[in-house]
């Protein structure tokens, strides 16, 4: 079934049609959402909500864009405002101290690397960590991102430029380890 | 570090930041449904106010009409119509004021009692919407001359509204806000006296 039968069918209340449009999209929303959130509640809460909504909405695609960005749009939108209210982001324990006490090989530095990053990302502007999050860490292409924040994708890339150099500098005590 | 170098590593490493576990499909699929289920019934309770609603307006906007008409017309200045001065022929438009005041009642009596214990419903906001339009019908209605009925409507112009804004910015402290604001006015007790509660004719004899 294409994708332009599949949204007729959901249109016309088959509860079928509607279950396979769900299976087709919900680990690349959930994923997004729990990448985002960094909390199971909060990710399942935001992915149901997505759909919810979509399934409201779905009268009014048009079909100028593709399903997955129209989809991906309401999931941003959701999540982005549900952190906002919500108010509840998660920032991993990250001890400064310990860096310092890290001067071993690749092997013992790798956690370390996981969890400083952790943060780092963490602490990144909201706009700059949905683009890092978005592109570097679940794939999504400048185009997606774009239609997905309603940005063009000039500011995608500039964000995850930015995003990258604040990474950089936080995680600047690795430099000389991973150099060579 | 080179910056091709630093963007694989960067990469590699987030790719354990806020790793997923498997995707509960089949617990999120209960809960749209059930969701959606929710919602739909609660569309279809609300439909028959909503013809209400229209019907309220539909009246106070031919009251406001007929009021501009007559006073353009050039008769004499109308005394501020009070609770006593309120004639006969004005029933039409006591009958939809009395039917707003209702419904302001019941949504404001509901707004509060549901958000005591969660966050209020996204209807709340569509049917503070729709009762701010009829508000400012109201306001612009002979209803409007009446110092005590005028300052309650500006009071409700104001709840309402705050209400309407709802889905986009709430929050707890903003439906504190809402309730405390309802309460130090005494909105609800000034619409009850406004509209007390009976069969038509006795709904009439507050400041209606």
């Amino acid at each position: 079934m294409d994708e332009r039968e599949l949204i007729a069918r959901v249109r016309a209340g088959d509860g079928a049609a509607e279950r396979t449009l769900y299976d087709a999209h919900v680990d690349r929303v959930y994923r997004l959402a729990y990448r985002l959130a960094g909390d199971d509640d909060l990710a399942r809460e935001f992915t149901q909500d997505t759909f919810v909504r979509a399934f409201e909405r779905l009268a009014s695609f048009r079909g100028e864009a593709k399903l997955s960005t129209w989809l991906h749009a309401i999931a941003t939108s959701v999540v982005l405002n549900g952190l906002r209210k919500v108010k509840r982001f998660h920032r991993r324990e990250a001890d400064l101290d310990d860096a310092a006490g890290v001067a071993a090989g690749r092997r013992a530095a790798e956690p370390d690397l996981k969890r400083r990053l952790a943060q780092a990302i963490d602490d990144l502007p909201h706009g700059y960590r949905t683009v890092f999050v978005m592109h570097d860490v679940e794939g999504y292409t400048h185009e997606e991102i774009g239609a997905s924040l309603g940005v063009e994708t000039g500011t995608s890339k500039a964000q995850l430029s930015r995003a990258r150099a604040r990474l950089r500098e936080a995680l600047a005590d690795f430099a000389g380890e991973w150099a060579s | 570090m080179t910056d091709e170098r630093f963007e694989r590593v960067l990469r590699d490493a987030a790719q354990d930041y806020h790793r997923p576990p498997a995707t509960p499909r089949e617990e999120m699929w209960r809960q749209i449904v059930a969701a959606r289920e929710a919602r739909r019934r609660r569309r279809v309770m609300l439909r028959p106010r909503l013809r209400w609603g229209v019907g309220i307006a539909a009246v106070l906007a031919l009251g406001v009409a007929i009021g501009r008409w007559t006073a353009t017309a050039g008769g004499p200045a109308r005394a501020p119509i009070g609770p006593s001065t309120v004639g006969p022929s004005d029933l039409a438009y006591r009958l939809a004021a009395a039917q707003y005041l209702t419904r302001a009642e019941a949504l404001l009596t509901g707004f509060r009692a549901e958000t005591r214990g969660a966050e209020p419903t996204a209807q709340f906001a569509t049917q503070a919407r729709e009762l701010l339009s009829t508000t400012r019908l109201m306001l612009d209605s002979p209803a409007g001359q009446d110092l005590r009925l005028k300052a309650l409507l500006e009071d409700l112009e104001l709840v309402l509204a705050q209400i309407a804004q709802l889905p986009a910015t709430t929050d707890r402290e903003e439906i504190q806000m809402i309730n405390q604001g309802l309460e130090h006015r005494s909105v609800l007790l000034r619409l009850r006296t406004a509209n007390p509660a009976g069969p038509g004719s006795v709904r009439t004899q507050g400041a209606l």
